[in-house]
């Protein structure tokens, strides 16, 4: 089928350029990593600058480990993540299904409502929403980061999407048998929009571990930071240490990185189907 | 009896998301309209009334004026070339017909996209550091040897921050271009080649006319995310130097949490809100227009 011969020919060129354009994409990991294992001086001092490092320097990584609250702020990222993530999975599949399955009054305005803030760009609602988290006292918590996350509106439009097509007699045929509304989302919806619960999943992941300017609204205290805001917090401390920065940085996108090469499938599917929808 | 269980479930899986999406998002909407009106700082216990002063006095301010057009520079360079790159890549991974290399393709240019960031931001300001980064050194191999300040010289960081923001991002939209042409039925490009159509004409003809929706999609997406670039601006230059770098997300926040106007910089948002209101209707009208085929 994917064959096609007459069509698929990539010629000398197609592939140089492919070629240039992932040496681009690429470039920046490259530089960062081979930085990460030279010393300050190296960095600093040699003209013109090395591109490999002439000695093996662990010192950045030591510095970033021991030194720095590195794995207070990666666990503070992670527990973000993971709370926020399962919250907005579990609750856009259950809504999705409600909006998809169920008629109640209210239903078409309500929906309206959810696509409508779909539109908000975040920036329009900081301001408020740190004035609504700080009367709330979650100021400076990892609560406060994660409150205005647990919900997703894109979350509940995919799902939707996914669980119009799953076909009525699944549901009545659970029905008959006697089981409960929650039993038969759980037992008989979840399994079938397992697909679009994943890319969530990984989006939601993804989209909490790089978030960075909420973060930088709410919290003050160095130890809960998460990785994103520590990192420039770093470099800013360590702006003449460029050895040390390199290595938080490499430490800082390894945990994501690991996450997308895993699921990489999951997340291109899930990304072509949002788009093509 | 089992009409109840029903409306319990509806009502219980319904009240948590609405009740967060209510505090979280509907009425921060109403009070952003409402501080906007207010000369509000969060230390003032009675913030003063001030009416439409806050907007009158946005529309002369000069710094807010330069955010706007700043913006919308930055999305028009941004967007266009975003969209002609990644359409040229996606066509030519499209090209690859063995499938091991074109995943690996994918893989390697969604990978900026991946990765966090403000780090990565940050990585970059040490390759363009005028001293000792990587720029500065393969410009000097070529002869080049005036010494470019990228992110510290107001011709030069847009430029840089442009650049910076396409090379992190254009990996979404590669994805979703692929995944437009991957579509397309291979049966089409079959019959024009054997009409005797050349690529060209058989790009123009056929490609594109299909990939119009996603296209459509594509360009409305990213000119709706390009409005809210906020973090690498923010941890490269913070809107400097001379505001030159200054997007209007990050004039919302440097007057809201530095300098404490937060009535002054709702003023900002409310105004940001309704241009990107004009830019869904636009959107809604355009994919309405286009549904038809």
């Amino acid at each position: 089928m994917r064959s096609g011969m007459h069509i698929r020919r990539a010629g000398i060129v197609t592939y140089l350029f492919l070629a240039a354009g992932a040496a681009v994409a690429m470039f920046p990991f490259l530089w960062m990593i081979l930085n990460s294992f030279k010393t300050n001086k190296e960095i600093l001092l040699t003209v013109p600058p090395t591109f490999f490092p002439k000695t093996f320097y662990l010192g950045g990584y030591l510095k970033v480990l021991f030194e720095a609250p590195f794995l207070r702020w990666t666990l503070n990222s992670l527990f973000i993540a993971v709370v926020t993530t399962a919250a907005v999975v579990f609750s856009s599949a259950l809504v999705g299904y409600v909006y998809a399955k169920f008629r109640f009054s209210g239903k078409k305005t309500s929906f309206l409502i959810i696509l409508a803030t779909l539109m908000i760009p975040f920036e329009v609602i900081m301001i408020p929403e740190f004035l609504v988290v700080s009367w709330l006292g979650l100021l400076n918590t990892l609560s406060g980061v994660m409150a205005p996350s647990l919900v997703s509106a894109f979350g509940i439009f995919m799902c939707r999407q996914f669980c119009e097509s799953i076909p009525g007699d699944l549901m009545d045929a659970g029905r008959i048998d006697g089981a409960s509304e929650l039993g038969i989302f759980l037992r008989i919806v979840v399994p079938e929009i397992t697909p679009a619960m994943s890319a969530l999943t990984i989006f939601n992941f993804m989209a909490s571990w790089n978030n960075y300017v909420w973060p930088l609204i709410v919290i003050n205290d160095v130890r809960k930071m998460p990785v994103s805001l520590a990192i420039s917090y770093f470099n800013g401390i360590h702006a003449v240490h460029p050895s040390y920065v390199m290595a938080a940085s490499v430490l800082v996108m390894l945990p994501i990185l690991i996450v997308y090469l895993i699921f990489q499938r999951q997340f291109v599917e899930g990304l072509a189907l949002s788009g093509l929808k | 009896m089992r009409w109840r269980d029903r409306e319990r479930f509806i009502f219980f899986s319904l009240l948590p998301v609405f009740l967060l999406l209510a505090v979280f998002v509907v009425l921060p909407i109403v009070f952003s309209l409402v501080i906007s009106f207010f000369n509000y700082n969060p230390l003032s216990r009675h913030p003063p009334f001030t009416g439409l002063e806050n907007y009158r006095n946005l529309f002369r301010d000069p710094v807010f004026l330069k955010s706007l057009a700043n913006t919308f520079f930055f999305v028009g360079v941004s967007v266009a070339i975003n969209l002609v790159l990644a359409t040229l890549i996606a066509l030519s991974i499209d090209l690859v017909s063995r499938l091991g290399i074109r995943n690996l393709f994918r893989t390697v240019f969604f990978l900026p996209t991946a990765a966090n960031i403000a780090a990565v931001a940050i990585v970059w300001s040490y390759m363009l550091d005028p001293r000792f980064g990587i720029v500065a050194a393969v410009l000097s191999t070529f002869g080049v040897n005036v010494q470019f300040n990228w992110l510290g010289d107001q011709n030069l960081v847009m430029a840089s921050i442009i650049t910076l923001n396409l090379w992190q991002d254009i990996g979404y939209n590669i994805i979703i271009v692929l995944a437009g042409l991957e579509s397309i039925p291979r049966m089409f490009y079959e019959s024009a080649l054997l009409d005797g159509a050349d690529r060209v004409r058989v790009f123009f003809r056929i490609t594109l006319p299909l990939l119009a929706r996603t296209m459509l999609f594509v360009s409305v997406m990213t000119i709706i995310s390009y409005f809210q670039v906020f973090t690498p601006v923010m941890v490269l230059t913070r809107g400097g130097p001379n505001h030159a770098s200054e997007l209007i997300g990050v004039s919302i926040y440097l007057n809201a949490f530095q300098f404490s106007k937060l009535g002054y910089a709702s003023t900002m948002a409310v105004t940001m809100m309704v241009l990107m209101m004009v830019l869904s209707l636009l959107q809604m009208r355009i994919f309405r227009a286009n549904w038809e085929y």
